[in-house]
């Protein structure tokens, strides 16, 4: 199954996502984990996510920023910041406002 | 809106005697009520045991599973309440290990950790989105109060997918996803109802989860053996059971109400229909008719649930869960359900929507091969099975359906309103009335007391 990948880049070398960007991704993680709070360094897993509402955390990222994670991707560092690093690793930090 | 004025709630008389039509969880659990308040109960069940929708398979010397409605979770707390006090245990669910793909044209499959397929998640996560919008948007305590009602009400999910999932990885998702869920084609339902249905059960995450949701436990030893409990209970309390007796008619006049079967009559001051709204259409009453219970679009929850028993779960020693997801037939998805004692191993298969149809034409013969050839395909390791059970709901003609009745377009605005109304000495339970828990066993126990909190006294 052909997935949408982001442009090559690591996120342990691409420079760390902006505040703004980890703002918006933070939103969605709280919105679909129905949380009001979310820290960045929350484990979407351990905070009651699963599989499932992982695709809406996807879902609500490309419409907000027009970069298109995989499954895989969101599971190898499913936080706020590892999601916004990955999307800022796409090279398309302009944050179109937020999901909803 | 009946002018027949019935007895119990606050403004009638309490009632001395009952008839409650259907030996299922709603009618088991109104009589046992009823029953414990000294109300004179005869229960009337058309089929040769008590159970509904519920039903057990022995697969070894006294391990049982399930044939019928299966799965519960922490939120189910009127099931859980009857399950301590009937003295039965559940066992949690297991699934660990990796789960199985067929999702493409050919028979190939792939193995992926957990319960994700291989499918574009973005994709996925969109359809997801905008059943969380839906769902969220229903009106819980009246869906035909819903915002938006008419249009939700008068389209089909199998219109509105093909409207709002542009990505082929969403359409071919879809129908498997709402099979699994509530066991219809998408072409059988109203959006509303797809969305009343989710929401009523608690929202996509909580009905989709195992751990954590409605699917993490089971009833040990087998879910029928609740209804089995509660008919001890309703004949240590008085009451009547007669299996075997199918309901034709009631008639109801000033002084009381007759039921009458193929068999004799029975006369109550009341009476509780409590079998599926199918089924409780074709009752004849008179005088003066009901508000329908079911309309030209009403279907069968379509199931047709498959146990296939291998001396071990084999599957297990090879990091496999036994989930598995496939777009073709019959086995579009399979779960482990070995019982908690460990063996034999039990694959449990549900063949549901459109397909449950196809699979129910076949003979008992080109049934077993093609279920076993499926499972053989997706688990390799598998050895010939030693047991093989088809519990073909759709047509069981005193179920006409499993998990629950469909209601198709115009169903809930038709129908929804006049689901718990009394039609004079007639009351109504069952999961199809319960605007908690809808089509879920926990739906039918909270039908039951409702229904025998109208007969009561306050």
């Amino acid at each position: 199954m052909s997935l949408d990948m982001p442009a090559a880049a690591s996120p342990a070398t691409a420079p760390p996502a902006d505040g703004s960007l980890l703002d918006s991704v933070a939103a969605i993680f709280c919105r679909v984990l129905e949380a009001a709070e979310v820290p960045a360094d929350g484990n979407f897993f351990l905070l009651g996510g699963d599989s499932l509402i992982a695709t809406r955390v996807l879902s609500a990222v490309a419409r907000a920023h027009a970069v298109e994670l995989s499954f895989e991707e969101f599971v190898a560092d499913p936080t706020p910041a590892g999601v916004a690093d990955r999307v800022a690793a796409a090279g398309l930090t302009g944050v179109q406002g937020a999901a909803r | 809106m009946s002018a027949l004025v019935g007895p119990g709630g606050p403004l009638g008389a309490p009632v001395q005697s009952a008839v409650v039509v259907g030996a299922g969880l709603a009618g088991l659990t109104a009589a046992t009520e009823l029953a414990r308040h000294g109300v004179a109960v005869t229960v009337l069940e058309a089929q040769p045991a008590v159970g509904g929708r519920t039903r057990g398979v022995e697969v070894a010397p006294g391990r049982w599973i399930d044939a019928g409605a299966a799965y519960l979770g922490d939120r189910h707390t009127e099931l859980h309440a009857l399950l301590a006090e009937s003295d039965l245990k559940t066992a949690p669910t297991t699934m660990l290990g990796a789960s199985r793909f067929a999702l493409g044209d050919g028979p190939e499959h792939a193995t992926r950790d957990g319960r994700f397929p291989p499918l574009n998640a973005v994709a996925l996560g969109d359809l997801f989105e905008l059943l969380d919008e839906l769902t969220a948007a229903v009106r819980p305590d009246a869906p035909w109060l819903t915002p938006n009602a008419e249009l939700l009400d008068g389209m089909t999910a199998a219109d509105w997918a093909e409207q709002q999932l542009p990505h082929p990885d969403a359409r071919l998702f879809f129908p498997l996803f709402l099979g699994e869920m509530m066991a219809a084609d998408p072409a059988d339902v109203s959006v509303l109802h797809m969305a009343t249905y989710l929401r009523s059960g608690g929202g996509l995450r909580y009905l989709n989860a195992f751990e954590g949701g409605a699917q993490q436990d089971r009833v040990a030893g087998g879910a029928h053996r609740l209804c089995e409990r509660l008919a001890e209970r309703l004949r240590a309390d008085g009451g009547g059971l007669r299996c075997g007796e199918p309901v034709r008619a009631v008639e109801q006049d000033g002084a009381g109400v007759t039921v009458h079967t193929e068999l004799a009559s029975y006369r109550a001051d009341a009476v509780v229909v409590a079998v599926p709204p199918l089924l409780a259409d074709a009752i004849d009453f008179g005088p003066g008719r009901p508000a329908p219970r079911a309309g030209v679009r009403t279907g069968r929850g379509c199931a047709v649930k498959l146990n296939l028993v291998y001396p071990e779960p084999v599957w297990r020693a090879h990091g496999l869960s036994g989930w598995s997801v496939n777009a073709a037939g019959p086995l579009l998805s399979t779960v482990d359900d070995t019982p908690p004692e460990g063996s034999p191993g039990v694959l449990t298969g549900f063949v549901t929507g459109a397909e449950a149809h196809r699979f129910a034409a076949l003979d008992a013969g080109q049934q077993r091969a093609a279920a076993v050839a499926q499972a053989a395909r997706l688990f390799p390791m598998l050895p010939e099975p030693i047991g093989f059970h088809v519990t073909d709901w759709v047509n069981e003609p005193f179920s006409k359906g499993c998990y629950a009745a469909l209601f198709g377009p115009g169903d809930w605005l038709s129908l929804g309103p006049a689901l718990t109304a009394p039609h004079g000495r007639v009351h109504w339970a069952g999961t199809e009335t319960s605007t908690e828990f809808f089509g879920l066993m926990e739906g039918a126990i909270r039908s039951g007391r409702r229904v025998a909190a109208e007969l009561l006294p306050r």
